[in-house]
């Protein structure tokens, strides 16, 4: 019960910040911005395609029309990925910003104080903190990604591998960011949590694209592990990665030049789905986080 | 008056007749790093009195106060309200607490404010309904309520933060320098208020170093100094222990000193005014007999009552000496 009254008071704040208004206004000038975008390069485009068709001389041949479909699809998917990457990029960046604001600056200016005398626990106001801005998070990156992926599938018929389990994977993305930095906004300042927050999801990034290159035929274990090493401590890109897979249609990961034109794809996306070990411990790492942050808050003198 | 606090153990439990008091500490210690700032607390608060914790400022009142509410865990000792840890946050639900700074969430009105912590101590919505209205006009912010925390200053600020300490109707009330950010104005209403809780039957166990608000309220003090309870005691037998009697004479010699030195012990001589410190009063009748008898004119002999701020800065000034 108590935990729906912080979260209800935590929405509150949100409004009462204007965070939900400029939130709302910024993302739909986004989404404005990638439709217009994305519906004037396809069409630019398919026009193109359609007039070297045109010139070719042998109407039976096939080749160049099923050529010309293929290379559309795969326009459209780097485009979709590229504006999912922005919606990613901006919830993480969200997460980042509410988690490390969501603790310790109550506690700094002690209006903390007056409500923890209340008959409420440690661990039902932290609990509603975080669900009241997972809350948000969540409706924030499926209208953001559901909005673009619609807007691909009107103008270019363009249909996810999965979608569900694309945003599923975007939304703990932002989970997993969230609940690190409200773990940090207890255990550190509010600045200094703000700062170490930024460098860790700079460094989840950089091990993204170092197991990217290492990835690249021929190939190279070390850098693909070191990779590997900085999504444990932070599975906020490799999840990503996870997400990018299923935003891909199946046709495309099959037969796509994505992936035999000598590379691996685009750097900052997988053609593979994410190993099931480091999805466990991307969905285990959020509840982790919490369960440090409330037995770290309960022993904290305030 | 006891110059240590009562040692007895507080355990109450329900059921062993004796009535559970509101305030419970033992041995409480509690260091921040290296810095002490309780070394040992014990004292009881009973129900339905006004307690005054007076100290100077670094005393470890404000310490105290926060493990009453279970902010702060002490690193020894234990404290108990009504006969529950405070860590428990259910025993909790009987408390108000008015924190020393009171900062409140600066984005909310007043009323937003109110209706969570209303919510939070378990009030429903017909009662917040009816309550907060009550309690702003109490506090003196009837019609402000709608405000935003931000624009209040800082004495509707602390009036606003008593409203939240008495919404919910609490059994102890807990204020930390409940006047400091008030004009004589709002120190008055606030003496008042304190007045009509203990009226009502609320245990009120009040932080301050304004030593007349305490006289003007408390049944009861305890001097706190360096995390110490150095004196505590009923506020008549604290302030009126050591009586003194003031004598103006026409002339003061040393036969004068000797004189009046078998009633008591000169405290002060002031031009031809003796202050003399005696067991009791009862001695000023034969002790005015007794100058006239002996030739000297006696002008005034005027019993005079140490206020607690003497105690207070006596008890103090001995333990900086020490």
């Amino acid at each position: 019960m108590n935990v729906l009254v912080v979260a209800r008071w935590t929405v509150l704040e949100a409004r009462r910040r204007k965070l939900l208004l400029a939130g709302v206004v910024l993302s739909a000038a986004f989404v404005v911005l990638f439709a217009l975008g994305f519906t004037l390069f396809y069409h630019l485009e398919e026009r193109g395609l359609v007039n070297t068709q045109a010139q070719v001389t042998d109407p039976t041949s096939m080749g160049g029309m099923v050529g010309a479909r293929e290379q559309l699809l795969v326009l459209s998917s780097a485009l979709v990925i590229l504006g999912l990457y922005g919606v990613q990029f901006l919830a993480a960046l969200l997460g980042l910003f509410l988690g490390v604001a969501s603790v310790s600056p109550e506690v700094d200016s002690g209006a903390l104080h007056a409500v923890l005398a209340r008959p409420l626990s440690r661990l039902d106001y932290l609990l509603g903190r975080f669900l009241a801005l997972a809350g948000m998070l969540t409706a924030y990156v499926v209208v953001m990604s559901g909005s673009l992926l619609l807007t691909a599938r009107i103008v270019a018929g363009y249909e996810a591998g999965d979608t569900t389990r694309a945003v599923g994977l975007m939304i703990l993305q932002v989970l997993v960011l969230l609940a690190v930095s409200l773990l940090g906004s207890i255990v550190l300042p509010t600045l200094a949590n703000g700062v170490v927050m930024l460098a860790l999801f700079g460094l989840a990034w950089l091990g993204g694209i170092i197991e990217f290159i290492g990835t690249v035929p021929p190939g190279n274990d070390l850098m693909v592990n070191l990779g590997t090493a900085v999504s444990l401590l932070l599975p906020a890109d490799a999840v990503w990665r996870g997400a990018s897979y299923h935003v891909m249609p199946p046709s495309l990961l099959v037969a796509s030049s994505f992936v035999d034109q000598g590379g691996a794809g685009l750097p900052f996306a997988s053609t593979t789905p994410m190993a099931p070990s480091m999805l466990a411990w991307a969905l285990a790492y959020p509840a982790a986080c919490i369960g440090l942050a409330v037995a770290s808050f309960r022993r904290r003198d305030l | 008056m006891s110059r240590t606090a009562s040692a007895e153990q507080a355990e109450p439990t329900a059921g062993t007749g004796q009535p559970v008091p509101a305030v419970a500490a033992s041995a409480l210690h509690k260091a921040f790093g290296r810095r002490v700032a309780l070394h040992d607390l014990t004292l009881q608060v009973g129900a339905g009195e006004v307690f005054g914790f007076l100290g100077p400022n670094g005393a470890g009142k404000t310490t105290a106060m926060k493990i009453l509410l279970g902010l702060v865990h002490p690193t020894g000792g234990h404290a108990l309200v009504f006969g529950r840890p405070p860590t428990d946050p259910a025993a909790r639900r009987r408390l108000g607490y008015l924190p020393e700074h009171f900062r409140f969430q600066e984005w909310a009105t007043g009323e937003e404010l109110l209706h969570f912590h209303g919510r939070l101590s378990g009030l429903g919505a017909a009662e917040r309904a009816e309550r907060i209205p009550e309690v702003l006009e109490r506090v003196g912010l009837a019609g402000r309520g709608g405000e935003r925390v931000r624009r209040y200053s800082k004495g509707m600020t602390q009036r606003l933060g008593l409203a939240l300490a008495i919404m919910h109707r609490p059994d102890l009330v807990l204020l930390d320098e409940p006047t400091s950010a008030l004009d004589p104005v709002g120190r008055r209403d606030v003496r008042e208020l304190v007045r009509e809780l203990a009226a009502g039957g609320v245990t009120v166990f009040l932080n301050s170093h304004l030593l007349t608000e305490v006289e003007a309220v408390c049944d009861r003090v305890a001097i706190v100094n360096q995390g110490r309870v150095i004196a505590s005691g009923p506020l008549d037998d604290l302030a009126g222990a050591a009586t003194q009697l003031r004598l103006l004479l026409d002339r003061v010699d040393r036969d004068l000193l000797a004189l009046v030195g078998r009633y008591g012990d000169v405290a002060r001589v002031e031009g031809t005014a003796v202050t003399l410190a005696v067991e009791t009063l009862d001695v000023a009748p034969d002790l005015a007999t007794v100058l006239v008898g002996s030739g000297y004119r006696l002008y005034g002999l005027v019993p005079v009552q140490r206020s607690l701020e003497d105690v207070f800065v006596d008890l103090v000034g001995e333990v900086r000496e020490r």
